[in-house]
């Protein structure tokens, strides 16, 4: 498989993943917001800081208000993680891979792009945009399903699936973060903050799942608490949105590829991190930094990738083209 | 709408299906039966079926001033173009013929260039062609072959008589469309095939994929194809990658190739670089090599020559074969086949007039208001005068573009191609059309069954090119019923 084709694939996974993501954690914050009790408090920008773009956000926009943040995260040109963009790249790439990919992709994919045209219209009210965003995730699912079911599980599968899950690992982190940014006078147990989790485990479909099989949730709301949460979506190695399954399906991913010794040692290397860190003995402070850290193991996981794979060439391009001069 | 001949009467040219009283000609009487038989419903039933299987196929055509939406469907008329199996097989043998001299003559002229020293061919005009790559003399290719596919444009005048009327060896498209439209009849009108005796055209596939492979410097090996396309913005993006993925060839852009020091092709691969042996190029020599052609060239290869010339990758078609592919060489091809093979040829040339003789180009400024006058080195109907239909401004136009440069542009007499039955909203009207088949060239020589048959979809249009909007049909090689 060529280089170019496998960066273009990985490239579209991660894009349409991130897309889907982005709507995910804009519609937890927005319930999170109507849940939120007398004297805590949220700031908006701090949005855009847990997505990693807060300073393009300053530079783009003088007031961090909820119009601004939104239009930012889900349709400004000038943020390339914008949902927006986002569906824009994966097209791109997708269209230029036509010849592997299944013929439905190509359509599904245009489709999503022709919705998000919308985004940018003016005077979205809240409950549209909620619809929008649902109506979002709802066709990215078929766009995964027509991966699923219609595409041969080759090498160029296993990129798209690379790239799905670094990224999906990485939102998964950045949507339990949204904790670091409200400011409750009450710690832990007050109904406000079970409220709150609850709504991080409904923005990744999670919540049904987490009854089910969390052995930290019970019967009432005031169970949910935010380390059963956490450990949850950290460690729970069934549930597909959770950050050890993804570095599991990632480590499945590999071993089917050639030369993945460097991949995989930055793989379990994360895994490792994932597997030390107990969320019990997390106090709320710590657990910001140590999300961060799932973050950077995730990024030097795609280091490593891109190294191997995509960019394998330059190392022996430069040998070939050495020994010219 | 309802197709009966008694209402379809040929305007005053050859008709592909329907003779001059109005009669079936006899490979197409079955045919024309049948869509006499189909009512205005189940005809109209046909063509949504058609336009279903189009979109589904995700067949498409790119034109370049579409705007942002650059994929359009591929405009396919259902009724086919029918010809006897007896008709075919001289034309079968006169491009067979023509390709085997044209292959002698390219190489003859990057090396020996005897037939230039015997006065056959005017050193004159080979020191004025823009496609002679000075770049690929002394150079041999694997079995001499210069033009490994070649697609040659035919038509029929009013007499009935199918001349040739040019050479495509730089990097002729349309294939896939011959490939797709078969498909579609097939899955459209399955009934008919099974009531005719009509030739199949799916040999294409494994007849270029066995000719590439013949190519290989590396014959001991199986060889690494790779089809080189421009990219996704190009025109025959969609044909590319169909022959890619027909031919098991993987689909590369320039920036997925390099040449190293060791001056082999190497192609950027997740396992490392892996050795290209043979190149199966869709851009043209202009853009190949920065290194030797135009730098500016962001779609080549540098050093792609270089690798080329050391004779470790085949390229087709072979760079610098576009020399024979020149609308004033094409006026001395019946001379290049007497002189090659000392035979006459099989399939006749359109009369041609040649401006860079001062007696002819007289004749042609002299004669604009009747002539088609054509530039030497384009492609695709650009830069193309039909003089009885074009308005004095754009005559006098083009004879001063002719004295300008004589060497540039010939002339040819306004043919009236010949027609077919064409659906045309709702009736059923004649449409001029011409066909290209296509010619492989390595090892042996190989011939489409029949070929691509392009279709001016517009009342009395002849320019039949799709990036002028001409449309399509199967194209049928009957077996003579008796």
């Amino acid at each position: 498989m060529l280089s170019r084709a496998a960066e273009s694939l990985y490239w579209m996974a991660r894009y349409l993943e991130r897309a889907e993501n982005t709507a995910r954690l804009i519609n937890a914050t927005q319930q999170l917001l109507l849940d939120l009790p007398e004297g805590a408090s949220f700031g908006w920008e701090s949005l855009t800081r847990i997505v990693g773009l807060g300073k393009l956000f300053q530079q783009s926009y003088a007031r961090p208000d909820e119009a601004n943040v939104v239009e930012f995260l889900m349709a400004s040109p000038r943020n390339p993680g914008s949902i927006q963009s986002c569906i824009r790249f994966a097209r791109e790439n997708c269209r230029t891979m036509r010849d592997v990919l299944p013929r439905d992709l190509w359509e599904r994919v245009n489709s999503l792009f022709l919705a998000s045209k919308r985004y940018s219209q003016p005077g979205i009210t809240r409950p549209e945009r909620r619809r929008m965003l649902e109506e979002l995730i709802r066709d990215r699912q078929t766009v995964a399903g027509v991966l699923a079911t219609c595409m041969s599980h080759d090498v160029a599968w296993e990129f798209i699936g690379l790239g799905e899950h670094i990224e999906r690992a990485d939102m998964t982190t950045r949507i339990l973060d949204i904790q670091s940014a409200i400011l409750i006078r009450h710690q832990s147990g007050s109904p406000a903050l079970a409220l709150f989790w609850v709504g991080v485990l409904n923005s990744l479909s999670a919540l049904q799942m987490f009854r089910r099989h969390s052995p930290g949730a019970g019967a009432g709301d005031n169970s949910i608490t935010g380390v059963a949460v956490l450990h949850y979506l950290i460690h729970d190695p069934h549930f597909p949105r959770s950050v050890v399954y993804c570095l599991d399906a990632i480590e499945s991913h590999l071993a089917e590829l050639p030369h993945n010794t460097a991949p995989l040692r930055a793989l379990r290397e994360a895994r490792r991190r994932a597997d030390r860190a107990s969320t019990a003995d997390l106090g709320r402070a710590r657990r910001h930094d140590f999300l961060d850290e799932i973050q950077g193991d995730l990024a030097f996981i795609h280091d490593a990738i891109a190294r191997e794979y995509f960019h394998l060439h330059e190392r022996e391009t430069a040998l070939v083209l050495a020994a010219q001069v | 709408m309802r197709f009966g001949t008694e209402d379809y009467r040929p305007e005053g040219v050859f008709d592909e299906l329907v003779g001059s009283d109005g009669t079936p000609r006899p490979a197409a009487r079955a045919v024309c039966d049948y869509l006499a038989g189909l009512d205005a419903g189940e005809m109209r039933q046909r063509r949504q079926a058609i336009d279903a299987a189009i979109a589904t196929m995700g067949i498409s055509f790119t034109t370049y001033d579409d705007g942002q939406n650059i994929d359009r469907a591929w405009p396919f008329d259902p009724i086919p173009r029918v010809m006897p199996a007896s008709q075919w097989h001289r034309i079968d043998a006169g491009l067979r013929q023509r390709l085997t001299a044209l292959n002698l003559f390219i190489d003859d002229l990057y090396n020996a260039q005897r037939i230039v020293r015997d006065g056959v061919f005017p050193a004159e005009l080979l020191a004025g062609s823009r496609n002679f790559r000075r770049a690929c003399q002394g150079i041999s290719p694997r079995f001499g072959v210069w033009a490994h596919i070649c697609g040659t444009d035919l038509v029929r005048d009013r007499d009935g008589t199918v001349y040739v009327l040019e050479d495509n060896l730089r990097v002729p498209s349309g294939v896939s469309y011959m490939l797709e439209n078969r498909m579609l009849m097939k899955s459209v009108f399955p009934e008919l095939f099974s009531a005719n005796a009509i030739l199949p055209v799916d040999g294409y596939a494994a007849a270029l994929h066995e000719m590439l492979v013949a190519l290989s410097p590396r014959q001991e090996e199986r060889p690494v194809i790779v089809l080189l396309t421009p990219g996704i913005f190009n025109s025959a993006y969609f044909e590319h990658s169909y022959l890619a993925q027909q031919t098991g060839a993987q689909l590369v852009q320039g920036s997925d190739l390099l040449v190293g020091s060791d001056d082999v092709v190497y192609m950027k691969t997740i396992a490392g670089l892996r050795r290209v042996d043979v190149i199966y190029r869709r851009i043209d020599d202009d853009f190949l090599d920065p290194d030797v052609f135009r730098e500016d060239s962001l779609m080549g290869v540098p050093g792609l020559m270089r690798a080329w010339a050391a004779g470790t990758v085949a390229i087709a078609n072979a760079p610098g074969a576009g020399v024979a592919d020149d609308k004033v060489v094409y006026t001395y091809v019946p001379k290049i086949i007497k002189y090659y093979l000392g035979e006459d040829p099989i399939l006749p040339n359109v009369p041609s007039w040649q401006c860079h003789d001062e007696q002819e180009r007289d004749y042609v400024l002299a004669n604009l208001d009747k002539l088609v006058v054509k530039p030497a080195n384009e492609s695709g109907g650009y830069g193309l005068l039909i003089g009885p239909r074009a308005t004095p401004e754009e005559r006098e136009a083009c004879a001063a573009r002719v004295r300008a440069d004589p060497r540039g542009w010939m002339a040819q007499p306004m043919l009236m191609l010949s027609t077919a039955p064409t659906i045309c909203g709702e009736s059923i009207a004649p449409r001029h059309l011409d066909m290209r088949p296509f010619v492989l060239q390595s090892k042996g020589l190989y011939v489409t069954t029949g070929g691509l048959t392009r279709v001016a979809m517009r009342a009395g249009s002849l320019v039949v090119n799709s990036s002028q909007g001409g449309g399509s049909k199967d194209t049928w090689i009957v077996e003579d019923t008796n």
